[in-house]
Order: structure tokens, then C-alpha cells, then sequence
């Protein structure tokens, strides 16, 4: 088991250091905005200036997890599907439209995927193994799995997280390369997880990826019954889209509440945990991140204190 | 001299991202770098080089001429009058 010590969540939703998000939690419209704490109460300044709103998310989501649990991580591992967009788009413009020989150096070093755990690992003087995972809409997942392995070795404290960042080119994307009814938007989730069950509500059981474009019912099947687990056992299935909506208990579409971006599976596992201390009879969700038709990203998330 | 100086200072604040700043807010004769001036870093560096080639035509062909150029706006528009 790899238990949920702290998550944080920085969305369009009031998320950020709330005691329970499912208290305000409401389907979004097109009108809703990033709704950011002060990042200047968790990053100097001087340093501010340069980082965009996915780079501000990621180390205030992360210090925020820091700071509760007071530790030092042993391992962080962050997934991004798209990486820092506002400043990929900055460094293409740049090259497209300024003369002369020299382009500027920022928005290039930091328009990198890897930037983000890179700059979270910097921001909070750790130097232990930091990695940024990019597998489109299965960032997370891996992001999440690597985090996994790391417990599996021996690591007792391990932050895992996702961020991805909207900017308005992407809606020229729209029925396009991305197919969604859901608004745009930007997200960062960070979870602290353990092999020790400390004060934990929840934890992982289990989490798969697929990349293969075969039944996603007998996948889903076949990885329940891994788990000791069936469909008649889920409380909760938390889905990207509405395919096992008839086979669940209860049903939420997380895109709903997080909008879209690519790795809004990480917000499920805080609607997930937040959900299992809300509602204390409920044990066992199920996440299921079928954002894009030919990949599948599953999560098990099980209260602590039953018997798996 | 006192216009480019002016125009320097603005062009500073927007090419390093300097929000909170004013034009007013930097004296001429002020340390760029280090914790007694604006407090600027070595990627701020590079980002002047990238400045005075763009909005002036000027290359700095030797970059440890740039501790000198880059001490001060007086010190980087006397280079700029020099070279342009």
C-alpha cells in the first residue's frame, strides 16, 4: 500500500489548502478562471518574475506539501503532458519573428519539460532523484507508477504530482488535435505518498497504464480482479468520460470540476481522497482515466483502515 | 544622453520581467547585479547581451567585457553612445 500523506491541488477550483474540496466543488463553466494563491508567500520574488503560471503552480503546490509534512522528499516525480506551453510559445514566436542573431535565453531554458521538476527540486533544495514524465494524457500515471517504484525501494517519503498550463492557441486545437466539450483550463495536483500509514486517510492500491487500443471494459475488468476487486465493489468510479457510468454506484466525470488538460487524472486522486474523508462509509474508488481513445490510465484508491 | 537612459531603464524592466518597478525606481549610477543593486543574475546577463543586439545592433564579441558594460545604466548607455 502506498499511503496519501498530504495533496494539494491548485485548479480552477477553490482547492489550494482547503480542508476538503468536495466542500465548494461545482462543474465549471468557460468563465472560470485560475484561481491562485499569493505565490509570492512561496517563492521569492526575484524569482518570480521569470516562472510562468505552470512553474508557479508546481513549486507552490509542491512547497505547500513541503511544509506539511515537514520532511524532505526522498524522490519527486512530476507528469506533464504538454510541459510549459507559455513559454514554448514565447521561445517559437521569438524565433519566428525577431531579426538578428541572438534570441533570448529564458523563455528557451525554461520552455523544457523537464524545468518543472527540475525547478521544484531547486526551489526546495532537494537533491534526491527528481524526473519529469511526458506521455500525453498518461503523465500522470507515470508520473504516479514511478513514485510507486521508488516506495517499492525503499524511499519513505516520495512526492508525485502533475501540472499542465492552457494558453488560448490551444483552442485553435479544438476539434481538431483535441477533442473535448470541456473549457481549457490549468491545473497542478502534488500528493505525498508513503510506505507508513502516519495519519493517512487513504492510499493507492494500485495503478496501470495501457497503451494498447484493445477493450477497455475487459481491462478495466482484468484489473480488478488483480486487486481482489470487483465493480460491485466500488463506491465511486471518478472517469474522464461517462463509459462505465451504468456499472458504477456513484459516478462523477472529474473533467467536470477540473476542466480540461491532459493530466487532470492527478485532481481525481484528490477528489478521491477527499472523498473517502467526507464520506466515511465508502471504501474503494476507482479512477479511470480514458481521456484519449486508444490509452487507459487506472487508479485504485482504498480507505486505510479495511482490509484490501 | 538622459532620453537613452530613460529608454534603457524601460526597456530593462520589460526584457527582465521586473513587475514591480518603475523607470524611477532605478538610479543611474545603481548597481545592476549583486544584493546591494536590483539584485539582477547571470541569465539577466545574458539577457542584455540579448538587448543591445536587438534594440541597438550591438554585439558584446568578448563577454568578460560584459562586468564592465553591465555595471550600471550610465555604464551601459556610455557603452551604447561608444559603440553604436
Amino acid at each position: 500500500m502506498y499511503f496519501i500523506q498530504h495533496i494539494e491541488s491548485i485548479t480552477h477550483q477553490d482547492s489550494f489548502q482547503k480542508d476538503n474540496i468536495w466542500n465548494d466543488l461545482k462543474p465549471l463553466t468557460g468563465e472560470n478562471e485560475l484561481i491562485s494563491p499569493d505565490y509570492k508567500n512561496y517563492i521569492p520574488v526575484a524569482a518570480l518574475r521569470r516562472l510562468s503560471t505552470i512553474l508557479r503552480m508546481g513549486i507552490t503546490a509542491s512547497k505547500a506539501c513541503q511544509e506539511k509534512v515537514a520532511n524532505e522528499f526522498d524522490s519527486i516525480s512530476v507528469g506533464t503532458a504538454l510541459g510549459c506551453l507559455t513559454d514554448t510559445e514565447k521561445f517559437l514566436v521569438t524565433i519566428n519573428t525577431v531579426s538578428g542573431d541572438i534570441l533570448s535565453p529564458t523563455a528557451f531554458i525554461q520552455s523544457t519539460h523537464n524545468t518543472i521538476s527540475g525547478q521544484i527540486s531547486l526551489d526546495l533544495k532537494n537533491h534526491a532523484y527528481n524526473m519529469t514524465h511526458t506521455q500525453n494524457a498518461l503523465s500522470f500515471e507515470v508520473a504516479l507508477k514511478d513514485g510507486l517504484l521508488c516506495i517499492d525501494e525503499g524511499k519513505n517519503s516520495v512526492l508525485v504530482g502533475a501540472a499542465d498550463e492552457a494558453i488560448p492557441f490551444l483552442e485553435r486545437l479544438r476539434g481538431s488535435l483535441i477533442e473535448t466539450e470541456h473549457p481549457f483550463t490549468s491545473g497542478a495536483t502534488f500528493l505525498v505518498l508513503s510506505g507508513e500509514k502516519g495519519n493517512s486517510i487513504a492510499c493507492i492500491q494500485a495503478c496501470e497504464v495501457y497503451f494498447t487500443n484493445e477493450n477497455k471494459a475487459t481491462q478495466v475488468e482484468q484489473f480488478l480482479a488483480a486487486n481482489n476487486c470487483s465493480f460491485q465493489d466500488l463506491d465511486l468510479i471518478l472517469e474522464a468520460g461517462s463509459d462505465f457510468k451504468s456499472q458504477a454506484k456513484k459516478h462523477y466525470s472529474f473533467l467536470k470540476y477540473s476542466g480540461f488538460y491532459q493530466s487532470a487524472s492527478a485532481f481525481a486522486v484528490h477528489m478521491a481522497n477527499d472523498w473517502l474523508i467526507k464520506n466515511g462509509d465508502d471504501k474503494t474508488i476507482l479512477i479511470v482515466n480514458n481521456l484519449e481513445s486508444n490509452k487507459l490510465g487506472l487508479t485504485l484508491i482504498h480507505r486505510n483502515d479495511v482490509e484490501a | 544622453m538622459s532620453d537613452l537612459k530613460e529608454n534603457l531603464k524601460a526597456q530593462i524592466i520589460e526584457q527582465l520581467n521586473l513587475e514591480d518597478l518603475t523607470p524611477a525606481d532605478i538610479q543611474d549610477d545603481a548597481p545592476l547585479f549583486g544584493d546591494d543593486g536590483l539584485g539582477l543574475d547571470s541569465i539577466d546577463a545574458l539577457e542584455f547581451i540579448v538587448l543591445l543586439d536587438s534594440n541597438y545592433g550591438i554585439k558584446i564579441a568578448d563577454p568578460n567585457e560584459g562586468k564592465e558594460i553591465f555595471q550600471s545604466v550610465n555604464t551601459l548607455a556610455a557603452y551604447i553612445s561608444k559603440n553604436q
